[in-house]
């Protein structure tokens, strides 16, 4: 699928095909694509463990559901409990010397191994990993991690996936998966295929581009170019709106197919 | 109790039941509740289960105080959930379709009057 058109596939899916099992490659695929994400300091903030629901018992099951995402969580045959490492910055001056050799970090930006040495670790690194849990370094860590959370739901629906990001009750799965103490749950990516079309309805409302994203300065709105609109549409990454004319029916069949309430 | 013993009005006059048939009209594509009478007539018998009126039945699973915002009662909630899956299960059918729709007719009500419910397939 051409990459204009996953983005515009993607949707949170919320009816799954609870019986199928999702192939291990697949999931391979999109933790490859999380791992390949941009990450500040080269620093891997994101940390997974991918569970299959078959694997966890009932009660488990259960006490992990929060109100809103409980029929997602019992849907979804592939659970990926994501998490924040808030010791990710640890190592990250090793990490930074490897950019510098591999080419990526160069002179002519004014990186050199000594300059990572004797400034960048010891005056910004090294205070944000000894205080890791401060409110900046966890919201620049959740960016880090939504981006490859983000990469790797968009690789999931280029396999023919479904993927919704949900809430968790993170006490419960704790017990099952073990995360070290400083991880930071996040959310839970379910995968599955979708049980609804792919189109889940048609694609979800959003504000206009003016109206989020600004030219100059604030107040500014950027303005859309028709023709670019046009190119979007034809690229499949600008698809119809939700409501597609048979969604309410399509609801009820798969209310009556899950026994779920109208 | 028999629901006509607790009700002072026909079952559609209630706010909640009103609340109830627009939600499914105008969020779930149902054409016209009130023409499918299984309906009230379900609440009718879930309402006698409980010795509550429709009103009643939402209003327990809510946290009124005056002056303050109205929440969702954890508590109420909960056991609204239990008595709603003892309704389901009351029905002594082999049939898990039918004792599905018991349950899940009470929930659309609750949950067209806000009571978030999410109980999972039922089938």
């Amino acid at each position: 699928m051409e990459f204009k058109e996953v983005v515009g596939r993607r949707r949170s899916i919320r009816y799954f095909q609870s019986w199928r099992r999702v192939e291990r490659e697949k999931i391979q695929t999109m933790l490859e694509a999380a791992r390949l994400a941009s990450c500040a300091v080269n620093a891997t903030f994101l940390k997974a463990i991918v569970v299959e629901r078959s694997q966890l018992d009932r009660q488990t099951l259960d006490a992990l559901k929060t109100p809103v995402s409980a029929l997602n969580i019992e849907l979804a045959p592939v659970h990926i409990y994501t998490y924040i490492d808030t010791q990710a910055f640890v190592g990250a001056q090793g990490r930074l010397r490897t950019l510098v050799d591999v080419g990526a970090l160069n002179a002519t930006h004014g990186w050199s191994h000594k300059f990572v040495d004797e400034f960048v670790w010891p005056n910004i690194l090294k205070p944000l990993a000894d205080n890791a849990t401060q409110a900046q370094t966890v919201a620049a860590a959740a960016s880090d991690a939504g981006n490859a959370i983000c990469q790797a739901m968009l690789a999931g629906v280029d396999e023919g996936l479904g993927v919704c990001l949900s809430a968790f009750v993170p006490d419960p799965i704790k017990k099952v998966v073990n995360p070290p103490d400083h991880w930071l749950p996040l959310w839970v990516l379910l995968v599955g295929y979708p049980a609804e079309s792919w189109e889940g309805g048609g694609q979800r409302p959003r504000p206009p581009l003016d109206e989020q994203f600004f030219e100059g300065k604030y107040g500014n709105g950027f303005k859309a170019d028709p023709a670019v609109t046009e190119r979007l549409k034809a690229a499949k990454m600008i698809q119809a709106p939700a409501p597609l004319p048979w969604r309410k029916q399509e609801i009820q069949a798969l209310a009556r197919m899950f026994g779920l309430p109208e | 109790m028999t629901p006509i013993a607790i009700l002072k009005k026909p079952l559609e006059d209630y706010e909640s039941v009103q609340n109830w048939f627009k939600g499914l009209k105008e969020q779930s594509g149902v054409e016209e509740p009130a023409n499918e009478p299984w309906r009230l007539a379900l609440l009718g018998e879930f309402c006698g289960y409980l010795n509550l009126d429709p009103d009643g039945v939402v209003k327990a699973c809510l946290l009124i105080k005056e002056g303050r915002q109205t929440k969702i009662s954890v508590k109420g909630r909960r056991k609204m959930v239990e008595a709603v899956a003892e309704f389901q299960a009351r029905r002594d059918t082999s049939d898990s379709r039918e004792r599905a729709r018991r349950g899940n007719t009470i929930r659309s009500f609750l949950i067209h009057n806000g009571i978030l419910l999410q109980s999972g397939m039922q089938v």
